[in-house]
Parts: C-alpha cells; sequence; structure tokens
C-alpha cells in the first residue's frame, strides 16, 4: 500500500512535468521543451565508467537530464566512499543546484557536509544506498532516495535462490565484500534468507584486486568449491563477480544448475549466464531508474519544491523463464 | 675463498629461489587443503586466469630492468580489448581485431616512449597520464558498454589463443610460456636485452658505450604495450566479454609479481624467470589460502605475510646469505680444520 502511494506520488509528479513539457507543444519550432531554466546537478554514479553495475544508471541519469534541461556532471568513485566524501565537497564547492550523492559513506559522514549544502540552498538527495535520517532530516528540501531496498533485495534474491531448489541443511556460500559493510548490505540479505531457510551458509570476503577485475575470482572461488565439494549455492551482490560465475563453475567442472547461483545486476555475461541456467537468479535493482528518478527529484525540488521522495527500484528478480523479455532492453542499457 | 656450496650454486640459478617459494608455497597448500591442491581443477583454473597477468609482467619486466615503471599497462588492456571486441562485432573477423589490438597496444607504447626518452617526461608521470587517458577514451568509444562476443566461441582463434589442449590445459598457458621463453632470449641473449639491462644500470654509460638510449627506451615500450594488447586478447577472448574496466584489476598484482620475482626497481637487472614464478605466486596465493579454509577478514592479511614471505626468501637465498649462515651454523657445530700453513 506505502509502495503504490509512492509510485502514484512519482507519477503525479512525472505528470507534473509533462504537463510543464505540453505548455510548449504549441510552439512552432518545437524542438527544445520548457521545463524551466538549465540546472545544474552533480550525480554520484558509484562504480566506474561504463562498468555493469553503473551503466544503466548514468544512462537513466543522462536521459532526465536531457529531458528536463539539466546539465549534468557524472562523478565516478569506484564505489570508495572516501573518494564520494571528497567529491560531494567538491560539488557543494561549485555551488550546484543540486547533488546525488550515494549512500555508502554513512549518515556520520556525511551529515554535518549535508547540513551545511542544504542550508546553501543546494538540492541534496541520495541513491544506491539509503540514509534515512538525512532522509527524514531533509525530507521537505528535496532529500529523497531511489534505489533498491539493499537489505530486502539481497533477502528476495536469497528467497529465490531456495526456491530454485535449495532444502535445509544444504551448504551455501555468500561471496562479497564483506570487510566493507556499506557494501555488502544486500548480501547480507542473501545470507541472513538462506539462513532462515535452514542452510548452512558461509562468508567469504572479495579482495579489493578482485573487486577491481572479477576474473580474479575464478580462482578463488574453483579452490572454495574443490575444498567444499558439497556447496550446493553460491550467493553474490557484486556485479561484476555475478558476471563471471559462470566462468568459475566451468573452472570447477559443473554442470548448469549443479550449483544455484544468486547473483545482481544485468550485465551481458550475467545474461548469457542466465541463459545457459548457470546463474539461478539475478536480483534487478532498475538501474535505469536509479539514475533517472534522482535527476527527476532534483529537478521536481528545484522547481516545483516538491519533498523528496522514497523510492524503492528493487523489488524484482531474473530468471532463466524471464530473461528473454529482458535481454534487449538490456542490450540497450536500460535495464 | 672458493668454497661456495652446492646450496649456494643452485641459488644462483635464475628464478630457482622464487621457483622453490612457490613450490614451497604449493607444498603447505597441499597439506593444509589436500583435497584441492592434490586435484587438476585448481591447478587449470590457475593455467586459465594467471596467463594475462603473466604476459603484462613479462613487458614491464623490461621497463622496470631499465630503470622506468609503466602505470598504463592496465589500461592498454581496456582500450587494446575495445578495438579487438569492436573489429570482431563490427567486421565478424577476430584476426583484424588481433592486429589491431596489437597495434593499439604499440600505439600507446610508442607514444609513452617518445614521451619518456626524447621529451624526458619521467615515465612514473607519462604512464600514469597514459593510464587516464587511454581508460578515459576507452569508455568514451564503447559508450560505457560492455559486450559480449561469445561469437567468438566458434572462431579458429578461440581454439588457438585459449582453447583446450588435451581437453582441459588451457592454451594461454603455453602462450604465456612460450612468451616467457621468448622474452628470456630476448633479455639474456640478444643485444637488444643487453641494451636495456646497461641503459638500467647507468643511462649515461650506456650512451658512452654507443647505445641510443632514447631509441631503446622507446622500444621496450612499445614491446610492453604489444604484450599488452595480446595480454587484453587472451582475457577477452577467454571471457567472451570486453568490460571497459578489463585490466584495472591487474596493476598492483602484476608490479608485486614482477618485484617478487626479483627484479630491481633500482634497474640494471631483470628476471624473466623470476617473473614467471612471481606471476604464479600472486595469482595462486588467494584462492589458496582460501582453500585452507582461512575465512572471513583474514584473507588478505596472510596472502600480504605470504607475499612478504617469499620477497624477503628470495632475496635471502637468492643473495646466498642463507647458505653463508648454513655455513656458519655448520661452522659453530663441527668447527672446519685450519689447513692454513
Amino acid at each position: 500500500m506505502k509502495r503504490s502511494l509512492r509510485l502514484i506520488a512519482v507519477l503525479a509528479a512525472m505528470a507534473l512535468i509533462v504537463a510543464a513539457c505540453g505548455s510548449d507543444d504549441d510552439s512552432d519550432d518545437g524542438a527544445a521543451v520548457d521545463v524551466g531554466e538549465e540546472i545544474t546537478v552533480y550525480m554520484q554514479m558509484g562504480g566506474n565508467q561504463g562498468d555493469p553495475s553503473t551503466l544503466a544508471r548514468t544512462n537513466g541519469a543522462k536521459a532526465a537530464a536531457e529531458a528536463l534541461n539539466v546539465k549534468l556532471i557524472e562523478q565516478y568513485s569506484g564505489w570508495d566512499p572516501q573518494v564520494m566524501v571528497e567529491q560531494f565537497k567538491e560539488a557543494v564547492a561549485a555551488n550546484p543546484d543540486g547533488i546525488v550523492i550515494m549512500g555508502h559513506p554513512g549518515e556520520d559522514a556525511f551529515a554535518s557536509l549535508v547540513e551545511d549544502a542544504e542550508a546553501d540552498g543546494i538540492v541534496i538527495t541520495s541513491g544506491n544506498n539509503p540514509l534515512p535520517n538525512l532522509a527524514a532530516q531533509f525530507q521537505a528540501d528535496g532529500f529523497g532516495y531511489a534505489g533498491a531496498d539493499l537489505y530486502a533485495g539481497g533477502y528476495l534474491t536469497g528467497q529465490a535462490m531456495v526456491a530454485s531448489g535449495l532444502q535445509a541443511g544444504d551448504k551455501a556460500v555468500v561471496y562479497d565484500i564483506w570487510h566493507n559493510e556499506s557494501r555488502s548490505v544486500s548480501s547480507q540479505g542473501v545470507f541472513d534468507a538462506l539462513e532462515a531457510a535452514g542452510l548452512v551458509v558461509e562468508k567469504l570476503d572479495v579482495s579489493d584486486e578482485v573487486d577491481s577485475e572479477a576474473s580474479l575470482a575464478i580462482p578463488i572461488l574453483t579452490g572454495y568449491l574443490e575444498a567444499n565439494p558439497d556447496t550446493k549455492a553460491i550467493g553474490t551482490q557484486h556485479g561484476n563477480v555475478t558476471a563471471n560465475l559462470p566462468g568459475v563453475l566451468e573452472a570447477a567442472g559443473k554442470a548448469p544448475g549443479d550449483v544455484i547461483v544468486g547473483g545482481i545486476d544485468l550485465s551481458p555475461a550475467t545474461i548469457e549466464g542466465i541463459e545457459e541456467g548457470y546463474i539461478s537468479v539475478s536480483f534487478d535493482q532498475v538501474l535505469y531508474l536509479q539514475g533517472f528518478l534522482p535527476v527527476l527529484q532534483v529537478a521536481l525540488t528545484s522547481r516545483y519544491l516538491i519533498p523528496g521522495l522514497n523510492i524503492n527500484t528493487g523489488v524484482g528478480t531474473v530468471t532463466p523463464d524471464n530473461i528473454s523479455e529482458i535481454a534487449p532492453l538490456i542490450e540497450d542499457g536500460i535495464r | 675463498m672458493g668454497r661456495r656450496t652446492t646450496f649456494a650454486r643452485l641459488a644462483k640459478i635464475e628464478g630457482l629461489p622464487i621457483a622453490a617459494v612457490l613450490a614451497t608455497m604449493y607444498l603447505v597448500f597441499m597439506i593444509t587443503a589436500p583435497n584441492v591442491f592434490t586435484g587438476h581443477r585448481i591447478y587449470m583454473s590457475f593455467l586459465q586466469t594467471i596467463p594475462p597477468m603473466l604476459v603484462l609482467g613479462l613487458g614491464l619486466t623490461f621497463v622496470i630492468t631499465a630503470g622506468e615503471i609503466d602505470l598504463s599497462f592496465s589500461a592498454v588492456v581496456a582500450f587494446s580489448g575495445f578495438m579487438y571486441a569492436w573489429s570482431y562485432r563490427t567486421f565478424d573477423e577476430p584476426w583484424i581485431g588481433f592486429v589491431l589490438a596489437l597495434a593499439a597496444g604499440a600505439l600507446v607504447g610508442y607514444i609513452n616512449g617518445v614521451l619518456v626518452a626524447k621529451i624526458g617526461v619521467p615515465s612514473i608521470m607519462a604512464t600514469l597520464a597514459a593510464q587516464f587517458f587511454w581508460s578515459g577514451l576507452t569508455v568514451l568509444l564503447a559508450g560505457g558498454a560492455s559486450w559480449n562476443i561469445k561469437g567468438i566461441q566458434d572462431e579458429f582463434i578461440h581454439t588457438l589463443f585459449v582453447g583446450r589442449i588435451f581437453g582441459s590445459i588451457p592454451a594461454q598457458a603455453v602462450w604465456a610460456l612460450a612468451l616467457t621463453v621468448f622474452c628470456w632470449f630476448l633479455l639474456n641473449r640478444h643485444r637488444f636485452g643487453e641494451e636495456v639491462m646497461f641503459v638500467g644500470d647507468n643511462p649515461n654509460v650506456a650512451r658512452v658505450m654507443g647505445i641510443n638510449v632514447e631509441r631503446t627506451k622507446i622500444k621496450l615500450f612499445v614491446l610492453n604495450g604489444v604484450l599488452a594488447g595480446f595480454a587484453a586478447v587472451l582475457l577477452t577472448t577467454e571471457m567472451n566479454t570486453f568490460w571497459t574496466t578489463q585490466g584495472e584489476g591487474y596493476l598492483l598484482p602484476v608490479m608485486a609479481a614482477v618485484f617478487i620475482g626479483g627484479s630491481s626497481i633500482a634497474g640494471g637487472e631483470g628476471f624473466v624467470v623470476g617473473t614467471f614464478f612471481g606471476a604464479y605466486i600472486i595469482g595462486s596465493l588467494e584462492a589458496g589460502v582460501v582453500a585452507t579454509g582461512i575465512g572471513g577478514y583474514w584473507t588478505e592479511l596472510v596472502s600480504g605475510l605470504v607475499m612478504g614471505a617469499s620477497v624477503v626468501l628470495n632475496i635471502v637465498i637468492g643473495d646466498g646469505r642463507l647458505a653463508a649462515a648454513s655455513r656458519r651454523v655448520r661452522h659453530w657445530m663441527v668447527p672446519e680444520r685450519d689447513d692454513g700453513g
């Protein structure tokens, strides 16, 4: 019900924009849509330019910027929380109309910085990783959230893995960046869902090298599977590791379906893995919307003083059953 | 004088100390994770994933031997990988892509070489800038997209470079081994390698000896670029996927492999065989630690410890200090007869 209300709120806001655009439809040139003066938005995209967990977000943000007369300044941090904070400071120094931040550095790191920026009249909103206290404090000023409820998304993935054929007592491993709490929220959801189903679950940490070059995960997981041949499931919420899991299973001599794999995001290699049956389920957090909606939020607040909207973009999974419908959209960088 | 033990003589054989470190490491893993390291699969996965790192390390060994550094090779992996994947998607012909990938690496290397040798930009700065530039260009040209090129699995180039020999041995391991042999001869038995060592030892003396230092530096950066281009081909073909950030995670492991292998950061001394074993140590370490069951947050700590121990052991054995120590111990236990007089 709450979700539906939020959706209605977003649709209403979008309608407002469309109405504003409509006023210009009668113009003779029909070229630029008048949605107001150009505004400048700095946006943290998360990873690196073009990586599978970032591309669709960038595309969504660009599409919104083009539609809403927004000058978009993209910031890439390689998922480094410290870099995110530094980029936020740089963005504030440029005094833009709005800044979209990632929640990974946490509320303590951002609190005073956000307060100062809000005091300067900059609209701040967040994506991908929530900052609930700051959102509550500055919601009236446009501080919203567009992203998955990461823990719930992970839990959903874990439940879908169980539904793919796991049983109580089966052994599973969840491979993720456990040494960085802010980047393992989703995987904690996977872990808890598997444990709640009665599985014996182990945590395995993704090193910084694997985080950057996920193909290095192949021998590590091959070794793990050899050491633990009774492993029935692998969970991860690392997009690039997910893309490499079919290679891992091949190297370990596993056939599709021998090990239930639950991952995240939809890179081309992940799609192939789902199509071949190596990946049983991938959590789809609809990254395109995580790019589009924060830019929309800043535009709505700047122009129409609309408060921050809290939108959960992660409510679905992609499986071998629905991959064929979604694959063409992924190829276009939309899903 | 002249009473060198067999051990000391063995320690002087290039790469033997670091090979001993690798063998010891595998032995320890065989004891701590017997069901993994006594089977073939883990080794096959090493042979699958380590070759691109090794090929990159071979090129970097030449650069470091010459007293320079190259931080751009990981960007070449992305740029050459892009050229390879793009041309395959465009022309449906992998060999054009192969040539373009190597040419792209050579181009990056040539520009690096000119910046360093002709203009005098410190190599760390020139190649750092190159790293950003070529990575950025790759993202720009690819539109940020990752591409699946799974059709390449049906091409001969796939069988040739990353096929499975006798159904299990990854072909890229053989290519990397062949390149190691080639590079060893190039560095140790060819005039070019001699020039590289002289340049690394002292460029002024090298110049006096008639070596064209600038040309030598340009050549070695080009060689490094071409090898990085080849590593990109191996990686992209093996993964059947190009992504714009590929190669990024190789920067530190490859440098670690070269330095663990004994090449001197001060230049003038480079060990291709050392790099070979160093790459296998670095590439196997984390998998081995994980397989032993040391989970959680211990993996990196233990990996760092083993890496550090490898370097120390290599230096100690390589310098003959271990042999000297063992002689000293033997002397204390059984005093040598004084034959003098």
